[in-house]
């Protein structure tokens, strides 16, 4: 029966993902059942009064222009709280990394696990969105089918970013910086509610470095079907974040748990 | 089957301008149950931390550390997946039940599910925890929390169990009933290291004990022959109850050995009847005659007076 190995790196991360998911389905209804209702209210409050303010944005009318954005914001919201409050009580309040860490894991299999379920839970988000707009035939499923991958890329990257930022804080009040001075924010100013080319060009600029905008995009192109070469930018900005942030992420907590 | 497992020479760990560990170095055997004793701040977790890498130790080229063949600093993984560590502080999934706290360890350790779910049965069992598979964590006891812990640092049969203060803050039956399962995993081949301030603690489990202060090691052996290296046979303790101070008393320096380093005088010696005779200028309240034990050394070795961790 003694295996005088220890388990494998892919086996390690799918551990500490499975230690997540068991925890976050033990309350399945109250943590599964809101990712429906947001879109349904955020439908229901368009639907029933913005809309008959705003009839068409860019071209499209304005459910239509919403949806992209909609599917992936989710994403940056959950992976956000996970990696920063979530993060955070694990390591400081719960010690639950603690006790993890006198298993055969690292440091590096705690943080590269968070981001996987993040990224996870990112993908869980957008299904949900996806779900609701679909039932109310909102948009046509065809172009959207495989929209909820970039739910999971975008989780993967504001984990990172968020882990990252975790990272540094010594107490939880912390957080509250970086949601209300950079996530929320996030959400007006990258083209989920309105197209970015009416901003003045200064602050296009800015917003261009925003990471949510380039989830936005690739999901726009994607409902579009209208694929263009400056997609793989966005693409790269992705890839490049979460390669970027989660090394940092990870040397940041192996200086601050292993001394 | 006496063979070194664990061999650490010179061992340093300084953190800013404190050193944790000061050349610490010692040798235990398979099988055994090793006991760090020590005040608060001692350097007893520290050390613990090193060898299963939760610690990084201060890089000299003499400094060794070698746990069953393998080194912390580079095979953090290989010892971890032999060892079990049972925290000082509990760090149970609040948010899992008991038994998905071991369900996901198991996971950890890479078992099977099959195999996961017949250990877990039994050890539950052997910690006389069956009835609470299913509890929640925080309406556990602190007993029963910590026999959880050592259940799930045993889950996957190590060879090496590492327990941080394992019966602190815990009552009596749970402190007989844990070191009692302790003996038992002893008996069946696992190494054991444990920290403790428990003086009885460690005479009931440990074979070997190191006594640390400040990071070096004071003193170390087996516990009944510490003793009695160390320590007079019997203690005549003082309560100053009368104005008069106790260490007015006259008696024969060659043959008791007077501490008064703290407020109540003690007088030790081997001979009984002078310490009997000493007592009779007291009342009988004011005094307590009784054989010595490992609480006297270690204040002997550590001294009276807080440092400033305590």
């Amino acid at each position: 029966m003694r295996n005088n190995k220890p388990p494998s790196f892919a086996s390690r991360i799918y551990s500490v993902w499975y230690r997540h998911m068991r925890v976050y389905t033990r309350h399945l209804f109250s943590n599964g059942f809101p990712p429906f209702m947001e879109p349904l209210i955020l439908l229901a409050g368009i639907g029933l009064g913005l809309g008959k303010y705003i009839e068409r944005m860019d071209g499209v009318p304005y459910i239509q222009f919403l949806v992209p954005g909609l599917i992936v914001a989710p994403a940056m919201f959950t992976a956000t709280f996970e990696c920063t409050f979530g993060t955070f009580i694990r390591l400081e309040f719960d010690k639950a990394y603690d006790g993890m860490l006198g298993s055969p894991l690292t440091v590096n299999n705690l943080i590269i696990g968070e981001i996987f379920w993040a990224g996870t839970k990112g993908m869980f988000f957008s299904f949900a969105v996806l779900s609701v707009v679909l039932v109310f035939g909102v948009v046509p499923p065809h172009s959207y089918i495989f929209t909820p991958f970039i739910g999971f890329f975008t989780g993967a990257m504001f984990a990172t970013i968020a882990l990252t930022f975790t990272s540094f804080i010594k107490t939880i009040n912390h957080i509250n910086f970086y949601i209300t001075g950079f996530i929320s924010p996030m959400f007006f100013f990258s083209g989920v509610i309105f197209p970015l080319n009416t901003l003045p060009s200064s602050i296009r600029l800015f917003a261009e470095l925003l990471p949510l905008v380039h989830s936005v995009r690739i999901v726009r192109a994607m409902a579009t079907s209208h694929f263009e070469i400056h997609l793989l930018g966005d693409v790269l900005y992705i890839v490049l974040s979460i390669t970027i942030f989660g090394f940092f992420a990870i040397q940041r907590f192996k200086k601050r748990m292993i001394d | 089957m006496s063979s070194i497992v664990i061999k650490v020479e010179h061992l340093h760990k300084t953190y800013g301008p404190l050193k944790a560990v000061n050349d610490l170095s010692f040798e235990v055997n398979r099988s055994v149950c090793h006991g760090f004793l020590g005040p608060n701040g001692a350097g007893k977790t520290t050390t613990m931390k090193i060898l299963y890498g939760r610690n990084q130790r201060d890089s000299f080229p003499s400094s060794k550390v070698n746990v069953f063949g393998y080194d912390p600093g580079q095979d953090e993984l290989q010892i971890k997946f032999f060892s079990g560590v049972v925290p000082q502080e509990d760090n149970l999934d609040s948010e899992l039940n008991v038994h998905q706290n071991l369900e996901v360890y198991s996971k950890f350790y890479g078992m099977g599910k099959k195999a996961a779910q017949a250990r877990i049965d039994e050890l539950l069992e052997f910690m006389e925890l069956s009835e609470k598979h299913k509890g929640r964590i925080r309406e556990l006891s602190g007993g029963m929390k910590r026999r959880l812990s050592i259940v799930r640092a045993i889950l996957h049969d190590p060879q090496l169990l590492i327990l941080d203060e394992p019966t602190t803050g815990l009552d009596p039956q749970v402190r007989h009933l844990i070191w009692s399962k302790l003996r038992q995993l002893k008996e069946n081949g696992v190494t054991i290291l444990l920290t403790t301030h428990y003086m009885e603690e460690a005479f009931q489990i440990c074979d070997v004990i190191t006594i640390m202060d400040k990071g070096r090691k004071m003193m170390e052996g087996e516990p009944q022959s510490l003793l009695s290296e160390h320590v007079e046979q019997f203690v005549l303790e003082t309560r100053n109850i009368n104005p008069v101070s106790p260490l007015q008393m006259k008696f024969n320096r060659d043959l008791i050995r007077l501490d008064d380093s703290h407020k109540l005088p003690m007088y030790y010696s081997n001979d009984f009847t002078a310490l009997k005779n000493l007592s009779d200028q007291l009342e009988q309240k004011e005094y307590n005659l009784r054989q010595s034990n490992l609480e006297d050394l270690f204040l002997k070795v550590t001294g009276r007076t807080l440092n400033e961790e305590q």
